[in-house]
């Protein structure tokens, strides 16, 4: 039974992890113009940063930049500068391009900066990855415990990811994000500039998925290339799907469906030959789900709702003042 | 020579896989994410076919066949049905379906690497030097083949003439009397089949792993990008120009790098030409920034 | 205030527009008329900034604007319509009008800006859709609007912003003749609050009526200019008009209407 619990506890906060990242999504692809294919490369950049920033410098079989041992709030806002900067340089040569262009551009992007992860060992340790990474107020609590602080901790993550994904959206410059999604020429009428509102919606999308990072590495206590490949994005999208784009709700309610559908099987002790053939199928699983949400429901379970405004109550505030 | 040689054969196999995509691309209008796993689809149901006994030719063409019809199939079951639902949900849903075919074939073939197993052969030499071996040369020429009778196909055949209708103008072509359901089926058929052959002949050139759909589904965006989104032509001539870019800069930076020289090389000439590589003879669009 | 001076524009090797001269005066609702294909939009989206003309100067207010960008442009109070009125689809009516409000234009910068709108400004716009005839479409998606309310949205959300000049482009297709009076009424009466205007149509009977002033165009070049009497009764132009018939004869079926 306190295993179940535990397996709960420790999938819940993988999920607010996803969850974060669905709410970053929705806010640029959702809310915003950006069909974004290369998500994953921001969590990177904030996980990357963060490790490069908080771990203890390098031993000596290992090498990797900086190692800096510098406490853990600095670390959240280099993971969020980390993401947002990554974004801004991605974004100066990508936001020229079409729709379809910006959505392979971005992959690739993705994918040179996972090579650069594996690659550069300088930077990195590479494939071998850092281990051994620090989880903040660790020594405060009994072990046992401690998944639960890492729960609360990562929720309130989620929570603060929620609110400026939430605020955003709904003042005049979410407004033109979602105005240049539905008609960029009519857009541009009202004087909205494309290309400045673009970056500065990516960028924030960006950091808010490096801060995001954060959480993933004292989760797993060790950062690898491994953990930031396309599949990742295409998680994150579909789980985004499956919860409904354009939705608030349904961005949260996504991140923490996709990953119960994909690891609560994981709780399934199976052995060898068997269990690869289960994670395979688990693959295809999500693959059917995908495919029936998009056939059935494309809206995703909450769908996007129209931004109604309480008439009668404004007018009686009109007069009121 | 090296040099040469290596881009010859993975400009091949980079070309193969992609017409068929693009193929989809010019008519449907949707990325199709699933194309990739094509391949590894391709790859395993060959080499399915070669353990069987089967002789590694009517395997690889028993494996394309296997594989049209399989995409014939995804169209009619699950794209067509969506297809007024907009790019994105055909997009979403190609994922979705190349996750089910990553899925079904990892549980049956498992995580292991493998290969055909084909009898071993020296490589030809050409002016003294070991030049490719009689697969390799196989491989190439079966390519160059098929991109000319693509070319044949649809300039000169009733059926590749409707398909070229099709994608330029479906109610058009509608009103000329051409089925555009059927025309769509028959792409289905023969992009998939070429994206089977294409996986067929990566698992000859190298090993079979769950992975190579996944990995060559980024060089085949980055072609298709670099020859412009639709255009037939421009991808042959990108798939060539990717290869060789890739084994010249594999000069310079380690082989792990592969994937993302292709990415390289597409930034490189978007940053410069919007369009793609299409834009260097017309067809540029109107931009509104 | 607006001053077109030898602009040229090619595309292809074809001239879109050649050598056009224009002028539109503060206050003035001016008509701009010519057979499809004669550069009336193209010249549209050259003013706006949408398309970078070759040559010729540009200038809006005193400024010179050839080279500003299209979002800049809509911002300095020269502002055009699209032939086909979509909106924002998928937002509502009121959030329609709120994107070109002044309020929003002013804090768009912001990334934090203020969530609740101000209520000053929807009662400002809930009264100006009210003189549209929207009134009770506030909360409603602007997708579920019939074509005849997306014309009205037009108009209604240009009184939310600045804007000092209005390009309309093709305001009377498809519109019924009730409603091109209603049209030409709120075109009147908004240049009776300050807005110029600059209106390209195929309809004759509608352009002469609501404008003052004429120019037409044929082959990417000003054929004719003047009163809108003068320029109707033209010669050049009737021929242009009559002489085309197929696609676009309005003024033959005007004359038999």
């Amino acid at each position: 039974m306190e295993g179940l619990i535990l397996f709960a506890v420790s999938i819940s906060t993988l999920g607010a992890i996803y969850a974060m990242l669905c709410l970053s999504l929705n806010l640029e692809s959702g809310n915003g113009p950006l069909w974004d294919l290369g998500i994953v490369s921001f969590f990177g950049i904030g996980a990357y940063t963060y490790t490069l920033l908080t771990a203890d410098p390098a031993l000596e079989q290992q090498s990797f930049l900086l190692g800096l041992g510098l406490p853990m709030w600095i670390g959240a806002i280099g993971a969020a500068a980390g993401g947002g900067i990554a974004a801004w340089l991605i974004g100066l040569p990508t936001l020229r391009l079409k729709r379809e262009y910006f959505l392979i551009a971005t992959l690739a992007f993705a994918e040179i900066i996972r090579q650069v992860f594996a690659n550069e060992n300088w930077l990195t340790n590479g494939v071998a990855g850092i281990y051994g990474l620090r989880q903040p107020f660790k020594s405060y609590f009994d072990a046992a415990d401690y998944s639960y602080v890492l729960l609360a901790l990562t929720l309130c993550g989620l929570a603060f990811t929620w609110y400026v994904t939430r605020r955003i959206i709904a003042s005049p410059f979410g407004r033109a994000c979602k105005a240049l999604r539905e008609n960029e020429p009519l857009a541009i009428t009202a004087g909205i500039d494309p290309q400045k509102t673009s970056i500065r919606l990516f960028m924030i999308s960006g950091a808010l998925s490096g801060f995001a990072g954060m959480f993933y590495v004292w989760y797993n206590t060790l950062i690898i290339p491994g953990q930031f490949v396309a599949d990742l994005t295409f998680f994150i999208w579909a789980a985004l799907i499956i919860g409904g784009i354009g939705n608030q709700r349904g961005a949260l309610v996504g991140g923490f469906i996709f990953i119960f559908l994909h690891d609560s099987l994981r709780f399934l002790q199976v052995s060898g030959e068997m269990a690869v053939a289960f994670t395979s199928l688990r693959t295809a699983l999500i693959g059917l789900a995908l495919i029936l949400i998009l056939r059935f429901r494309p809206e995703g379970i909450f769908a996007e709702r129209p931004v109604r405004f309480d008439l009668p109550a404004l007018k009686r505030e009109a007069r009121d003042a | 020579m090296d040099i040469i040689t290596f881009g010859l054969i993975s400009a091949s196999v980079i070309l193969l896989s992609s017409v068929g995509f693009a193929l989809i691309v010019q008519v449907e209008g949707f990325l199709n994410i699933a194309h990739g796993q094509m391949l590894l689809l391709g790859a395993y149901s060959g080499l399915f076919l070669s353990n069987l006994g089967l002789h590694i030719i009517p395997a690889s063409i028993g494996a394309a066949i296997f594989c049209g019809l399989v995409g014939a199939l995804f169209y009619g079951l699950l794209f067509r049905p969506v297809k007024a639902k907009g790019v994105l949900v055909l997009l979403f849903t190609s994922v979705g379906a190349a996750y089910v075919i990553y899925g079904v074939v990892g549980a049956i073939a498992g995580k292991r690497m493998l290969a055909f197993d084909l009898p071993l052969v020296r490589a030809m030499k050409l002016f003294g030097q070991p030049f490719m071996t009689i697969y390799e040369l196989a491989i190439v020429i079966v390519a160059i083949a098929v991109a000319l009778c693509l070319h044949l196909f649809l300039a000169y055949t009733p059926a590749g003439k409707s398909i070229r209708a099709v994608a330029d103008n479906e109610d058009l072509a509608r009103a000329r009397g051409i089925d555009p359901l059927r025309t769509s089926y028959l792409v289905w058929f023969v992009a998939s089949a070429l994206g089977g052959l294409a996986g067929v002949f990566l698992g000859i050139m190298g090993s079979l792993h769950l992975s190579m759909g996944w990995q060559q589904i980024i060089i085949i965006l980055a072609t298709t990008v670099l020859g412009g989104i639709g255009s037939l032509y421009g991808v042959m001539l990108a798939a060539f120009v990717i290869a060789f870019g890739i084994e010249i800069g594999l000069i310079f930076v380690p082989a792990s790098y592969r994937s993302g020289l292709a990415f390289l090389i597409i930034v490189v000439v978007l940053l410069v030409k919007p369009q793609g590589l299409q834009a260097l003879w017309g067809g540029g669009r109107d931009r509104t920034h | 205030m607006l001053e077109v001076s030898n602009v040229t524009l090619s595309y292809g090797g074809v001239r879109a527009i050649d050598d056009v001269s224009l002028t539109v005066a503060k206050g003035r609702i001016v008509g701009l008329i010519g057979t499809n294909g004669a550069g009336k939009t193209s010249l549209f989206n050259v003013i706006s900034g949408f398309t970078r003309g070759d040559k010729g100067s540009i200038r809006f207010n005193g400024a010179a604007i050839e080279n500003v960008r299209p979002s800049e442009i809509a911002q300095l109070g020269l502002v055009r319509t699209f032939q086909t009125p979509l909106g924002f689809p998928r937002m509502t009516v009121l959030e329609n009008m709120l994107v070109f409000s002044r309020a929003d234009a002013a804090s768009r910068g912001r990334i934090f800006g203020r969530s609740k709108p101000d209520g000053a400004i929807l009662e400002q716009a809930m009264a100006t859709l009210d003189e549209f005839g929207l009134a009770s479409r506030g909360n409603d998606l602007v997708q579920d609007l019939a074509a005849p309310e997306l014309k009205m949205l037009e108009f209604a959300r240009a009184m939310m912003g600045d804007i000092k000049l209005l390009m309309l482009d093709e305001p009377a297709a498809g519109v019924n003749p009730a409603l091109l009076e209603n049209l030409t009424s709120h075109i009147r009466s908004l240049r009776d609050r300050g807005v110029t205007f600059l209106v390209v149509d195929h309809n004759l009977k509608f352009i002469s009526s609501v404008c003052e002033e004429i120019y037409a165009m044929a082959d990417g070049r000003v054929i004719a200019h003047g009163d809108s009497a003068d320029v109707i009764a033209n010669p050049d132009v009737i021929r242009l008009y009559v002489g085309t018939g197929g696609a676009d004869n309005s003024l033959s079926k005007e004359a038999e209407a």
